[in-house]
């Protein structure tokens, strides 16, 4: 079986706050001198397709869309989790698409790519969470789709997913090809790579691929329809402030405010 | 013979061709012996190299601290007061046997006059029954108080003692049947052997009753000593010889620490095989007595963790008696459960008690890392915080604050924004990233500027020094941070460092210049005790409490530092000191050693809350500490005890007293 994972790169979300900043130029987080991470969910979808090499010897290759200067180091985590080969489409502009014109790219990439029984993602991107690109992808493709899967069994038939839902989950039996957007559960922790896949991912393949050898398809206008306006940093503000009087002054005011606060 | 020269008749009883056989029988023990001794070290040698052999006088001095004046033994009063009399007693006759064995086979005439009667009898005769004396405490506490830490090898100490005694025994009664059988007039010299002469008279035994049984008993007395001699490298009686060498081969620094990996040359990481740790931790096993102290001592094991520090060296000796050292199942994860390495704080409570020296910790990282980077197993929460320090250089997952949040309100100097300064004080992630230690932190720096030291930090340039994820056996990541470090400070040309974490310390002084950083670096409870004993800080506010100091593991027992936190306390008005049970060399750990800050601590009791407990017994109002890690565990132990106990960084306390938190 083959399997490709979609990887996204993000600004870490665990960025302490100070150094969170919207760029107005583009509307979008500032990315220059933060740490970058493969997007949280992004790694329990190639956990999951690395459990699908582990049981049944799939082939995992892992594609990325950004800036291919930026995008090594995720690209090196991966395949030193376990990924066979990696695909860069080297796009500087990538942080600013929509998830739609990102599904639209990919999906042409993954064309390119041939074989592509199982394609993952995850449920949604850490920074913007639009949680379209799965479906996108899917309906681009001519795939199937199941979204919020944890786990997949691959047996001698088709494949057989787990769909969590509120209080329980689906055994949903999928026809390939098929895009699956994963989400996290005890079952797909994202595993820690072995030094000696460390040393050898250095050694593992990487193809980066130009978006214009890219084919996409012309049913659709990807850009259309979704504008962000802006982006603002939420403001968090506290105020102090010291109650005058005697103390039995002081509680009924206190008693008043609280009950304006709808505490009391 | 002289009749005026004192002496004795040697093989008086014994016929020529029983000499004879006794010569065989000696040469066939010996060379049991010899095989015994050789089997072992074929298996030592497949260790790894590390030099233990020099330098030669430190290592001596210490042989006669530990060995001859058995220093750690006594750290348990009892049994190391009938150890020492076993000790003593045993080598007072080994030494007699030799003059023995000069005087009738080199045919050198020294057994006589006052050396016969004052060593050869009087001293032998009284060792011998010191060393009776100990057999017999040995046994009471086993059979009789049962002590819990003994709980290993209860037959087989049983058949040692009863062995010794009985060598003893019959040595006395051999000496006394001679005595009354040659009517020796120096009997009186040999004071047991004479009282069980006296004792053959009063029962009338004939002489003919005494030589014969004195034959019987001689022979058994010798067949029970060759047996022995046999015996002693294939029992723990192997201690006798080997434990003497192993405190010449102790750590002399560093002590605890896993050994630099060169990546370019190790095939597989960690230890899989025997072959995997070094000559000296195989060496470590067969020295192991079986005495418990360190597994007594350990702070996984009595709050109720599966860990025990003796059974991973004993499960690793009896495995490498099985399959010579060879091959057999992987050490880490099968020899030793995975759950035990993991357990390990690596506070070295057990290697401060082991009275031979063994180096458990280092085994126990040696297995973690083979778990950590050839199967890239790891419980959990530390997987978690090995990714953290991967992707952010720190292992504090969803910390979200700034590594300078703390310096809100104070002034510091920042190398990163080109202001110099004699000192870089390190503040430490666990520290900066949590917002308990940041008082900590701004407490140091207004007495280190009161004092006028002149210092500036990395600010936002600052990474993990990579403490926690060696310890966790992840060597490859640690070094891959280390030489983050070493760049950063080479970069801004740091000569002097002062921080806040003994971990921290710890990795500088001991790991970095093994990598090409060799920096000045004092922990700040040393550099606090410098300024108010140098006079440049005068702490004149009384504090009126009664403190207990909590020694960090990696100050303490990894650093010897236990005087310089405590010099600070003493130096303010109104502290009343008072120690905790188990302090300084036995101190407790506080739980987050050995990267166990990241874990989740659920099987028996929690070792922060038994240490919290240990501080609310001692009636301190103020547990004492200088540990950014110690504090985070003290304070959650605290919070779960609900005590009145409060946890301070010495740091802390000095500032109140030179009034600088108002």
């Amino acid at each position: 079986m083959d399997v490709v994972v979609c990887l996204k790169q993000v600004v870490d979300p665990e960025l302490p706050v100070r150094d969170f900043a919207v760029d107005p130029g583009t509307q979008r987080q500032v990315r220059e001198g933060r740490p970058l991470v493969i997007s949280t969910y992004d790694e329990n979808a190639l956990e999951v397709a690395l459990q699908l090499k582990d049981a049944s010897g799939a082939k995992v290759k892992v594609l990325t869309l950004g800036p291919a200067a930026a995008v090594s180091e995720a690209i090196r985590l991966a395949l030193a989790m376990g990924a066979d080969e990696a695909i860069v489409v080297d796009d500087p502009r990538a942080p600013e698409l929509s998830g739609a014109e990102k599904a639209c790219t990919l999906a042409a990439a993954i064309r390119r790519i041939g074989s592509a029984d199982l394609i993952l993602t995850g449920c949604e991107s850490a920074d913007w969470a639009e949680r379209v690109v799965a479906p996108l992808l899917a309906e681009d493709l001519g795939a199937a789709c199941v979204t919020f899967v944890s786990r997949v069994e691959a047996g001698d038939g088709a494949p057989v997913v787990r769909r969590l839902v509120e209080d329980g989950y689906h055994l949903v039996e999928v026809r390939l090809p098929a895009v699956l957007s994963v989400t996290s559960d005890e079952s797909n922790r994202p595993r820690l790579p072995k030094v000696k896949d460390i040393m050898a991912a250095k050694r593992k393949p990487v193809q980066t691929w130009s978006p214009a050898d890219l084919t996409r398809s012309s049913a659709r206008d990807p850009g259309a329809g979704v504008e962000v306006r802006g982006v603002v940093v939420p403001e968090r503000t506290s105020r102090c402030e010291f109650l005058t009087g005697e103390p039995a002054e002081q509680v009924t005011a206190l008693a008043q405010r609280l009950r304006d606060q709808k505490l009391l | 013979m002289d009749p005026l020269v004192p002496t004795r008749e040697i093989y008086w009883n014994i016929p020529a061709f029983g000499v004879v056989i006794m010569y065989l029988l000696a040469a066939a023990s010996v060379a049991v012996f010899g095989h015994g001794v050789y089997q072992h070290f074929r298996m030592w040698r497949r260790g790894q190299p590390v030099d233990r052999l020099t330098p030669i006088w430190p290592r001596l001095r210490s042989v006669l601290l530990h060995v001859a004046a058995h220093g750690r033994l006594l750290a348990e009063r009892v049994p190391g007061i009938y150890h020492l009399a076993l000790f003593w007693g045993f080598a007072f006759l080994l030494v007699g046997t030799m003059v023995v064995f000069v005087q009738a086979d080199l045919r050198l005439p020294i057994m006589r006059g006052s050396f016969y009667l004052y060593f050869q009898s009087l001293a032998l005769d009284l060792m011998g029954a010191a060393a009776t004396a100990g057999v017999a405490a040995a046994m009471v506490m086993r059979y009789v108080f049962k002590s819990p830490r003994l709980r290993r090898g209860i037959l087989s100490d049983g058949v040692i003692l009863w062995f010794l005694g009985a060598i003893l025994l019959t040595g006395f009664l051999v000496e006394g049947l001679r005595i009354a059988g040659t009517r020796d007039p120096w009997g009186p010299w040999s004071p047991v052997g004479y009282q069980i002469s006296v004792l053959s008279g009063v029962v009338e035994m004939s002489s003919t009753a005494i030589r014969g049984s004195h034959a019987v008993l001689w022979w058994v007395h010798f067949v029970l000593s060759m047996v022995f001699v046999a015996y002693i490298p294939r029992s723990k009686l192997f201690h006798l010889l080997l434990a003497p060498v192993n405190v010449y081969l102790r750590p002399l620094s560093d002590v605890g620490s896993p050994r630099l990996v060169d990546f370019e040359k190790v095939e597989r990481f960690g230890a899989f095989a025997f072959s995997e740790l070094t000559w000296k931790d195989l060496f470590d096993l067969d020295v192991c007595t079986e005495c418990g102290r360190c597994t007594a001592a350990c702070p996984a094991n009595t709050t109720g963790k599966l860990l025990s520090p003796m059974e991973v060296v004993l499960d690793l000796r009896d495995e490498m008696a099985r399959t010579g050292g060879v091959s057999g199942p992987v050490l880490a994860g099968g020899v030793v459960q995975a759950e035990a390495l993991w357990g390990c704080t690596t506070c070295l409570a057990c290697m401060e008690a082991c009275p031979v020296f063994i180096e458990h910790v280092p085994k126990i990282v040696e297995m973690r890392r083979y778990l950590a980077m050839e199967e890239a197993v790891v419980p959990d929460l530390m997987g978690e915080a090995l990714r953290s320090l991967e992707a952010r250089g720190h292992p504090f997952r969803g910390a979200g604050i700034a590594r300078t949040a703390w310096t809100a309100g104070i002034d510091v100097k920042s190398l990163p924004r080109g202001e110099a300064a004699e000192w870089l004080l390190w503040v430490g992630c666990a520290a900066a990233l949590n917002e308990r230690n940041h008082s900590t932190l701004r407490a140091l720096v207004r007495v280190l500027h009161a004092a006028g030291v002149d210092l500036a930090i990395l600010g936002d340039e600052e990474t993990c020094t990579g403490d926690p994820a060696r310890a966790m056996g992840n060597e490859y990541l640690f070094q891959t941070l280390a030489r983050q470090t070493i760049e950063t400070l080479d970069r801004y040309a740091v000569k002097k460092i002062v921080t806040a974490c003994p971990h921290c310390y710890n990795t500088f002084k001991h790991t970095y210049p093994q990598m090409g950083g060799r920096y000045e670096v004092w922990h700040h409870a040393q550099l606090l005790a410098h300024l108010v004993e140098t006079g440049r800080i005068a702490p004149t506010e009384p504090m009126d409490s009664i403190v207990a100091f909590h020694d960090p593991c990696y100050l303490g027992r990894h650093n010897g530092e236990y005087a310089a936190p405590r010099r600070v306390l003493r130096a303010i008005p109104g502290v009343r000191a008072v120690e905790m049970s188990r302090c300084r060399e036995n101190g407790f750990c506080c739980g987050a050693g050995g990267g166990l800050y990241w874990s989740e601590d659920r099987t028996g009791q929690r070792i922060n809350h038994a240490r919290t407990d240990q501080a609310v017994a001692s009636g301190a109002q103020i547990v004492a500490t200088a540990c950014p890690f110690c504090m985070l565990m003290i304070e959650d132990g605290v919070a779960a005890r609900e005590t009145v106990v409060r946890p301070l960084d010495v740091a802390e306390l000095l500032d109140r007293s030179i009034g600088g938190s108002r």
